[in-house]
């Protein structure tokens, strides 16, 4: 077996597992499994309408983010 | 009657007391006006889909409105205290939500906060109650927010979240995602060390062993620089304060042992020692995240005792009213509380009366009328009148201020003993560096090879690298820890079994920890017939200890008790209750109640009286005894046999102590003490030098609770005795009190011997590396075998006996 398959092998294997490795970071950091209840219900109540709300509030967010920029132009004069 | 369960709250009633609603259709049931509004309310929301996700779940009806307060959420100063002003120029809180039972309410609490204008986020833990609310400040109020939350039947309350429970849940998350990355990183250079090892034993073409190398040296690279961030740090600090610490031993030896591995890689000469490298970290890391996971929690009732007080009160100067930050209040101040406020500042009463209640204080739950010239403590909450009252104090030197101080500092400065551990290792780390060093040097000056000497005294450090004796007591001690809580003993930290091990002297409290506190009938004389329904219904009206003790007794000894309409119920205080049934007038209480209703009656007894009498004639007499619980003497019996002194602290008088005493078999017995008394007591204890253990139960116990070195509390006490001690005990037991011991004892042995395994080890391995036979493959096997060897030698705490 020559030396650059195995580097591919372990290139390959060892970036796939860092891969979930840093889901499994990303995770932690934004507090995903700060709850380890509600992160087990959270797929009992999970659905079209869940999403929907979840959309719902980041272009809430959104719009009152633009708002406040208004706002602070409008301010100056 | 059938019994029938409400639809919003699932709890189960009789028909006759349900409101009928059929405006939807359907019939539906509801035990109150509350449940069947947020029936509605979610229903016209179109959330009545939160029923499905509740299931069988029963929910708490909705207390009673009271929205009187809710301006106070709006107040300059609230807001300078609790909400955090976002850099988007959202305000942002942390609550703690009162009423969640279930993910269901989770989930309705949300999507209702998600659905009203203004909010941007919301997102609630269930596991801890704790909400995380950001919303626009232009288009809603904090007020409304928490009116929408009431509305649905909750409650909500905000909390400080820069208090210390939430620097120790960001410590144990860091520490989790450095360990994430190391465990990766050893598992997968381990597959990669094997063929190595094969290949070291059997040969192995150089261009494939390159390959192996260099993936070793990727995986290893980010364990060391961001796994192993934490012993640079803490070597850095140790020597900085002029000490060998362990970091500094692991910190060199993963750094050498990284260099060296470096520069056998480019210079394709020898074995690489990637592995040990990341072996080490991930085993001492090991060891740290349990230490970490076990430290104390920080106390959630101190969040709650200071969350729901109030941040300004009413003061009446020239009769107006004005709102004042309670830190501008001074004493002398005239101030004004509303029912179902909580006060904040002690004084005394100048005009009306009410009904406070000081559980949070004492522990009671028996409500205490206050009237004119009466003092109010902080912390206490008005229940039942407008109340005006004199301030004695400022806020800071308060009750409430005073406690939650005195709280804060028994966590910070508890008297600390040295840890074992930590001496040993820091011998050791210095012991090993030198033999390092005195390798390196005899090795140059006997063969003057640079380079094999170098490679010796490396893997003198590598070998020697603590992973057991980091594994040592975090995992004895965490194993302590859980089979303690399995039998109802929870230790808040894990040092605290090592102090409890090495203590000398147990200090008791009597009532609630020895004795029952719960007064039951020893005696009963039954002078003339009577109705026993209406002594049954009149005890059955009052909270009183004795009360309940002789309710107790009839429930015991009587068959068919019914519960007879009495008028004009009233208790009076330290007395005992008054009644009209038929006419007639039935009191029961002690010897005092009599002579005040112009009853002639004498008896002698050391134990507490319960007399009834009906119509100005006494019926019956109750003679109640505050029992000692049943193995108390043989707890103490055991506790004396492991070589521990035991002292009796108490406030109550002194005939009652002896008798105690003496049955049980306590070494030492003080009686009428005071608070402050049981405290110096502790004190003078320490100025001797002892190690003290302290169990106690009430308020009265607990500044001598937080001056001890460990303090057992018991599940059912003050909650502010439960927040300043170190060890609960949720089952009340003596016996536990023996168990608690005897587990820090058993626990504190296998510490030792953990020690003890990792140094023979060493004692062992060291000379070995110091002959030069160590190579990748002795290294990893030797420093695995250590390790299970500790933590195999921890599992037997479990083992019963």
């Amino acid at each position: 077996m020559s030396s650059g398959i195995v580097a591919m092998m372990l290139g390959v294997s060892t970036f796939l597992g860092a891969l979930g490795l840093a889901a499994l970071l990303w995770g932690l950091k934004t507090g995903q499994f700060d709850d380890t209840s509600k992160f087990l219900d959270g797929a009992r109540f999970d659905g079209e309408e869940e999403l929907r709300d979840a959309v719902m509030m980041e272009e809430k967010k959104k719009k009152a983010l633009e708002k406040k920029r208004e706002d602070k132009r409008v301010m100056p004069d | 009657m059938a019994k029938i369960r409400c639809d919003h709250c699932h709890l189960e009633f009789d028909e006759s007391v349900m409101i009928e609603d059929g405006s939807g259709g359907e019939k539906k049931y509801f035990c109150c006006r509350g449940c069947q509004g947020i029936y509605h309310l979610l229903k016209s929301e179109g959330l009545d889909s939160f029923y499905d996700k509740l299931g069988n779940t029963k929910l708490n009806p909705p207390s009673e409105k009271k929205d009187d307060d809710l301006e106070k959420f709006d107040l300059e100063g609230f807001k300078k205290k609790y909400v955090k002003i976002r850099d988007d120029g959202f305000y942002e809180i942390s609550l703690i939500m009162e009423g969640i039972h279930c993910s269901a309410c989770v989930w309705l609490n949300e999507k209702v906060l998600h659905q009203t204008d203004g909010i941007i986020e919301a997102s609630i833990n269930y596991t801890n109650n704790k909400a995380k609310v950001v919303w626009d400040p232009d288009v809603i109020t904090l007020s409304k927010i928490i009116e929408t939350i009431r509305s649905i039947g909750y409650n909500a309350y905000p909390y400080d979240p820069s208090l210390q429970e939430s620097r120790a849940v960001q410590k144990r998350k860091e520490y989790y995602a450095r360990i994430l990355v190391a465990v990766f990183a050893t598992m997968n250079i381990m597959w990669i060390a094997i063929a190595q090892y094969v290949g070291f034993f059997t040969g192995m073409r150089a261009d494939i062993k390159n390959v192996l190398n260099i993936a070793e040296f990727v995986l290893a690279t980010p364990t060391l620089f961001y796994s192993g961030w934490i012993y640079y740090r803490g070597a850095y600090y140790g020597i900085k304060n002029r000490f060998v610490n362990m970091d500094l031993l692991v910190a060199t030896g993963a750094t050498l042992a990284y260099i060296y591995s470096l520069y056998a890689m480019i210079t394709q000469k020898g074995e690489v020692y990637f592995d040990s490298v990341t072996m080490i970290i991930t085993f001492v890391l090991v060891g740290k995240y349990l230490e970490v996971l076990s430290k104390k929690q920080a106390v959630d009732t101190l969040d709650s005792l200071l969350g729901t007080a109030p941040t300004e009160v009413t003061v009446i100067k020239d009769n107006e009213k004005s709102l004042v930050l309670v830190e501008n209040v001074e004493p002398k101040d005239i101030i004004e509380v509303k029912p179902g406020e909580r006060i904040v500042i002690d004084g005394i009463v100048v005009s009306g009366g009410a009904s406070f209640d000081e559980s949070s204080l004492t522990g009671e739950s028996e409500p205490v009328y206050k009237k004119e010239g009466d003092e109010i403590l902080s912390g206490s909450i008005c229940l039942d009148s407008v109340v005006r009252y004199e301030a004695k104090k400022d806020f800071s030197t308060s009750l409430l201020a005073t406690i939650a101080n005195l709280l804060e500092d028994s966590i910070t400065k508890k008297p600390k003993i040295e840890k074992l551990a930590n001496v040993v290792s820091g011998y050791f780390s210095v012991t090993i560096l030198s033999i390092s060093l005195l390798t390196f040097l005899g090795w140059f000056l006997l063969y003057g090879s640079l380079e094999k000497s170098l490679i010796v005294a490396i893997s003198v450090i590598v070998i020697a690298c603590p992973c057991a004796l980091g594994l040592a007591t975090p995992m004895a001690t965490l194993l302590g820890i859980s089979t303690a809580a399995k039998k109802g003993i929870l230790f808040k930290e894990a040092s605290f079994l090592e102090t409890m091990a090495k203590s000398d002297i147990l200090v008791l409290d009597k009532t609630g920890t020895i004795t029952k506190g719960k007064p039951s009938v020893v005696s009963f004389e039954k002078l003339k017939d009577f109705d026993i329904n209406s002594l049954y219904s009149l005890v059955l009206t009052s909270n009183h200890p004795i009360s309940r003790g002789v309710l107790n007794y009839l429930l015991e000894t009587c068959e068919d008790l019914k519960e007879v309409p009495l008028n004009n119920i009233k208790s009076v205080e330290a007395k005992g209750i008054e009644a009209e049934y038929t006419d007639k007038k039935i009191i029961g209480g002690n010897l005092e109640l009599l002579k005040k209703n112009g009853i002639d009656f004498y008896m002698e007894s050391e134990n507490s009286l319960f007399i009834f009498a009906f119509g100005g004639e006494v019926k019956a007499v109750f003679e109640l005894k505050d029992e000692i619980k049943e193995d108390a003497t043989e707890a103490i019996l055991k506790i004396k046999e492991l070589g521990i002194k035991t002292v009796m602290l108490t406030g109550d008088n002194e005939k009652t102590a002896l008798k105690v005493a003496k049955e049980i078999g306590v070494d030492e017995v003080y009686a009428k003490l005071l608070p402050q008394d049981k405290f110096s007591y502790v004190e003078k204890l320490h100025e001797k030098g002892s190690i003290v253990v302290m169990a106690g139960d009430g308020i009265n116990d607990s500044l001598a609770l937080s001056c001890s070195d460990i303090a057992i509390a018991m599940g059912s006490g003050a909650d502010i005795a439960i927040s300043v001690s170190d060890v609960v005990l949720m089952d009340e037991k003596p016996m536990n009190l023996y168990l608690a011991y005897k587990i820090s004892k058993r626990s504190y042995r296998i510490v030792k011997e953990n020690i003890a395994l990792s140094v023979i080890y060493n004692i062992i391995a060291v000379p070995v590396a110091v002959m030069g036979f160590v190579n990748p493959l002795v290294a990893a096997l030797s420093m695995s075998l250590s390790s299970l060897l500790v933590v195999g030698n921890s599992f037997r705490i479990r083992k019963d006996r």
